[in-house]
């Protein structure tokens, strides 16, 4: 299914910011909020997960369900995974269209990667092991 | 530091009344001395006008607005580029030049000492890490009362001494130099989009009127001994029919200080303005310059107008908005909390434009009219009128009739009937020039007594030798030459180190920013009123102990301590 | 020992207020901050890096400053053009030095506004910035709108500093006397507060300051019966409170930055506000994020003329938004070296760029393990503005304010180290 990704800051998101190998910052950004309505159309539940494919790439996200998000879009925290999706096309302005791709999105039953798995997808070298 | 030995040089000095003479500069540790030994590296300065260097009296170049003028005009930075060479930074901008810029093309020009014409105390750290940019010239801020909450209530309630004290708390907390008022009372009340008509207008809240702000701070002027007297932008600023608010004002001043002046009002060329509409506009440059030359407690400055692009920039918040209504171009407005406002919009002066050409010719019949040269500095209160670097060309058109007719034919046709200039036979002469430039503004500001605008034994060694043989030069029919010689130094000097020569920047530069300390009884410090602490407490944003700049921001510096009478 | 008035490094807001209470080189209470920034303050003596680390083909090892500060300049010294990304949260003299640094380089220097508030920037540039600080907000304003914002998760005190919590000098009652109206895609903490909350359909924000615009102008007429979402009926009442406001405070944030349509969304924010004051008094503010990403912009453009993106490759100062901006220059590969001081881009810029990143030799200047460390090849880590080094803010409201120290944990600032490179980079490059 199609959806339009949105992605903004929230308070846990900002609270790990300060300590961002630790697990609040990845729990917090890992995170993609549905409406439950899509939920039920894609068939999952919330905690569950699903793989989004953007124009930057894919990444598998952990749902979870709000009634605040509207049907038709997805909610990411700013972050690592959210960018795994979004492209590096700017338009000519410099900022790369953090609120208006379009991703495709599927149930999944792989797991969730590690943000050290995500930079060493990209040539990156893991520099502690990420505290569980 | 060595020692420096300029020979053969043409001096004009007038705080020294020297006029024309042929004679050797001596420099030591920055210092002019009688003179200097053997082992002095020697300019020869062969028979070249040299004046103590420049001093520009208000001039916005470092602080909140000036940046916002910035960034805000990307196409302003494209238009002065100039590539990184040596110790120069590359630089861009031009009417609103970067930090670098600005104190490089002042330096070609042969100006040493800059006053920042407003700078707000909530915001006066952002101007002094400024200055710190601007190093090729000493700098000091005028520090901007117009609409300070403390000061305002104060003055309505009648307690001077009060004013006075919370003035001289903020002047030492922010570093400032003196007091500027910007459209007294118009900033508060553009704080609701208001504005006050008339000196008598009492501003929304705090009931005191302009005229009660003017003649109360002048008071507070006095009190703490300030080197500089009060700095006013007058009211109405830019409306036709302004001129009567402005005589009005002018009116307002006593006569309380035998060193220098009581008032000095800026840009007055924006506040002559006769008419009662944009059809019906015209100059009245007479009536206010007959004020000026009847009342020697006062001292103006142009605010001449230069056609071009330029970028308007002032605390006066109101006046910009309404000049964004006239020109819808961008329009930037921050209003400071407690304290001031400001504006900034860009322009374009047209020759074209009738009104434009009267206020072109008004700037100049002012400094023509206007008898005494100690009383009529030459300024565009850059940017407002025009970038500095237009000086030299007004400079000409001071002294050649001939310019002034040349200039006036390709104004608008109209612009005769509307104004007096082309009936102004006068041409000034170079130790008129030299006053207006540097002389007058030193004794204006108060910082003779430092050493600045004269070469006196004792005096900072800020010395500007231009390309000018004033015996052969005729500046009445040649003032082309007159405007390429004062455009760029053979040398300029500051504090005893060449800085440029013929258009190159020599050095990195090291500034001394001056500021002034009045030194207040300590019953009177206001730091420790209740009502001054809960004022901080509650409306500032900022709390009390973050507020003065700290020492940090302040690297050479000159201290001027002054014993107030409260 | 108790510190009082002391400066919160965390977001826009700037707070002065706090009290830090410490033990020996702990802090172990913190008075008045917000969740993000407590968080920050107390945890921010610890989980920093001990040392500077290098890797070493398929490994990290430790290294000395001497060793990295060494490799950090030769880095630089041998790109043909590096890019010096970050600034936003360290000190105003670290920013100085970065700009001296690109421009004796050759190279590109840009802030995180890039990715944040740039948009508003560009929009500014275009209309102007009818602005003020955030003293006049809190002491005038009885109607405060927050656009495409989240302040309560973002910017948790700036509604109890500035705005509907504040006291100010010209309200009675502020809080009952302030209005509060919330313009969102969803709903949020925010708008659960709010006596209007505006739902606007995602990308509709342009259309709905038109159709504000033209019920001000007293065009309604021309106005749908819904404009992306929102109905006319309550767009002529929110048009209605805005002209009646006595004074009117709009704040926005990167939902508008973001979205489509980037600065022209802004621009029709300013445009709105600017039509408003022809008939009362508005204010706008963008919610900037880190606490001295105005700084960068100051910083920059009194020193270069441009606030972002600047590039010295020609020996003057170039800008153009779009290909000297980071993401940009990443994504095309452009950069050869890139140093990135106080910011995380391995969190925040899209894949492709990191995977530019990572084959070029980057430099990361940062007190702590981020998302950006495992992409670099060095990272030398220093003092924390506000903790362990001092220096100039620039509030989201231009309003300048010294962040102070009060602890000393043995690591130099960040203008220490880019000071000690920029040495060496002159020694073989003379200005």
């Amino acid at each position: 299914m199609t959806f339009l990704f949105n992605t903004g800051r929230t308070s846990a998101q900002g609270t790990g910011l300060e300590h961002k190998s630790g697990p609040e910052y990845r729990e917090a950004t890992s995170v993609c909020r549905m409406n439950p309505v899509d939920l039920m159309q894609l068939e999952i539940e919330a905690g569950e997960r699903i793989r989004a494919a953007g124009p930057g790439g894919v990444v598998v996200l952990r749902v979870a369900a709000s009634d605040d998000i509207p049907q038709g879009t997805v909610f990411v925290p700013l972050g690592p995974y959210a960018n795994a999706v979004v492209g590096a096309e700017t338009h000519g302005t410099g900022m790369p269209d953090y609120k208006s791709v379009e991703v495709e999105v599927e149930p999944t039953d792989d797991p969730v990667p590690t943000i050290d798995q995500l930079m060493e997808a990209v040539g990156g070298l893991a520099y502690l092991e990420e505290e569980r | 530091m060595s020692d420096l030995l300029i020979k053969n040089a043409f001096v004009i000095d007038p705080i020294n009344r020297i006029n024309g003479e042929i004679m050797d500069i001596a420099v030591r540790d920055g210092r002019i001395v009688e003179d200097v030994g053997q082992g002095a590296e020697v300019i020869d300065a062969g028979g070249h006008l040299t004046l103590p260097g420049g001093v520009d009296s208000h001039t916005h170049i470092c602080g909140t607005k000036v940046n916002f003028g910035r960034y805000m005009s990307p196409e302003d930075m494209r238009a002065g580029r100039e590539a990184r060479r040596g110790v120069k930074h590359s630089i861009s901008g031009y009417s609103v030049p970067t930090t670098y810029a600005n104190s490089y093309r002042y330096a070609i020009m042969g100006y040493t000492t800059l006053l920042e014409g407003a700078m707000a105390p909530l915001e006066a750290r952002h101007t002094h890490e400024e200055f710190s940019a601007t190093p090729l010239q000493d700098v000091m801020a005028n520090t901007l009362f117009d609409g300070n909450w403390g000061v305002m209530e104060a003055i309505r309630d009648g307690d001077i001494e009060r004013a006075a004290a919370i003035v001289g708390w903020t002047l030492s907390a922010v570093k400032g130099f003196g007091i500027k008022l910007t459209n007294p009372g118009g900033t508060e009340a553009w704080g609701y989009g208001k504005d006050v008509t008339c000196i008598r207008d009492k501003v929304p809240h705090f009931e005191v009127s302009p005229a009660e702000i003017v003649e109360g701070m002048i008071r507070v002027c006095e009190l703490l001994r300030l080197p500089h007297s009060v700095h006013l932008h007058c009211n109405n600023l830019g409306k036709p029919g302004n001129y009567a608010c402005t005589v009005g004002t002018l009116n307002l001043a006593p006569d309380l200080n035998e060193k220098r002046q009581t008032l000095y009002a800026t840009h007055v060329q924006f506040h002559s303005y006769g008419g009662s509409d944009w059809k019906t506009f015209c100059s009245k440059a007479e009536p206010v310059a007959y004020t000026v030359n009847n009342r020697p407690q006062i001292v103006i400055d142009m605010g001449q107008v230069m056609f071009g692009k330029t970028t308007t920039m002032t605390a006066d918040g109101p006046m910009e908005f309404n000049l964004y209504r006239l020109h819808h171009d961008k329009w930037s407005n921050h209003d400071v909390e407690l304290e001031t406002g400001s504006g900034i919009i860009p322009v374009l002066y047209r020759r074209k434009n009738l009104v434009n050409s009267i206020m072109w010719s008004i700037g100049l019949e002012l400094a023509l009219l206007v008898k005494n040269p100690w009383q009529c500095m030459l300024t565009t209160d850059n940017p407002n009128g025009a970038p500095f670097v237009k000086y030299p060309e007004i400079i000409a058109l001071l002294m050649s009739k001939k310019y002034r007719d040349a200039e006036f034919a390709t104004v608008h046709p109209d612009t005769g009937s509307k104004v007096v200039l082309p009936a102004l036979e006068r041409e000034l002469d170079w130790n008129e020039i030299a006053v207006m430039t540097r002389a007058g503004q030193a004794k204006a500001l108060g910082i003779t007594g430092i050493g600045k605008g004269h070469l006196g034994i004792g005096a900072e060694a800020d010395i500007a030798v231009y390309p000018l043989k004033v015996d052969e030069i005729d500046p009445s029919t040649e003032y082309q030459r007159v405007i390429d010689g004062f455009a760029k130094t053979k040398w300029t000097v500051k504090r005893g180190r060449p800085v440029s020569r013929d258009g190159e920047i020599l050095v990195h530069g090291e500034n001394t920013t001056i500021w002034v300390d009045p030194k207040i009884r300590p019953e009177r410090d206001i730091s420790r009123d209740p009502r001054f602490v809960e004022m901080f407490n509650h409306w500032y944003s900022v709390r009390m102990s973050n507020y003065p700049v700290q020492d940090e921001y302040l690297r050479r510096n000159l201290r001027m301590e002054t014993e107030a009478a409260i | 020992m108790i510190h009082r008035d002391m400066i919160c490094p965390f977001c826009g807001c700037l707070c002065d207020d706090l009290v830090i209470t410490t033990e020996g080189n702990e802090v172990v209470q913190v008075d008045n901050a917000c969740t993000l920034g407590t968080h920050k303050l107390m945890g921010a003596w610890k989980n920093r890096l001990k040392n500077p680390i290098m890797r070493d083909g398929g490994e990290w090892r430790d290294a000395s400053y001497e060793e990295a500060i060494e490799y950090a300049a030769g880095v630089l010294l041998d790109a043909d053009r590096p890019l010096l990304y970050g600034w936003s949260s360290t000190q105003g003299e670290a920013q100085g030095l970065g700009v001296s640094m690109a421009e004796l380089l050759g190279g590109v220097i840009d802030s995180t506004t890039s990715v944040c508030h740039g948009p508003s920037i560009l929009a500014i540039q275009e209309v102007g910035h009818p602005g003020c600080t955030l003293g006049q907000v809190k002491n005038r304003a009885d109607l405060v709108i927050y656009w495409a914002c989240n302040p309560t998760e973002a910017h948790p005190r700036h509604m109890s500093r500035y705005t509907t919590y504040a006291d100010g000098f010209f309200l009675e009652n502020a809080f009952r006397d302030r209005k509060l109206i919330v313009v969102d895609v969803r709903k949020s903490e925010t708008t659960s507060i709010a006596d209007e909350f505006v739902k606007v359909k995602p990308g509709g924000d342009y259309a709905v300051f038109s159709a504000l615009r033209a019920i001000v102008r007293g065009r309604a007429d021309v106005v749908p019966d819904t404009v992306a979402g929102v109905s006319k009926e309550q767009l002529v009442r929110i048009g209605a409170m805005c002209k009646e406001a006595k004074f009117g405070a709009l704040f926005f944030g990167v939902g508008l930055t973001m979205a489509p349509g980037k600065y022209k969304n802004i621009r029709n924010a300013i445009e709105l506000v600017d039509e408003l004051n022809r008939y009362t008094k508005w204010t706008l503010t963008p919610l900037r994020g880190h606490y001295n990403v105005y700084g960068s912009n100051e910083v920059f453009t009194w020193m270069t003329g441009y606030p972002y993106a600047v590039d010295f490759s020609r020996q003057i100062a170039f800008y153009n938004p779009g290909e000297t901006t980071a993401v940009d220059i990443l994504a095309r590969k452009e950069c050869d070296a890139c140093l990135i001081v106080a910011s995380d881009p391995g969190a925040h810029f899209p894949k492709a760029c990191l995977e530019h990143l990572t084959k070029i030799p980057t430099v990361l200047i940062d007190p702590m393990h981020t998302v950006t460390t495992p992409l670099c090849r060095c990272q030398i880590p220093t003092a924390v503005n506000g903790i362990d080094a001092g220096g100039t803010a620039y509030r989201m409201d231009g309003v300048p304010i010294h962040v102070k120290k009060f602890m000393d944990l043995g690591y130099p600032s960040d203008t220490e180290v880019i000071g000690r490179i920029f040495e060496r980079i002159q020694e073989v490059k003379h200005p």
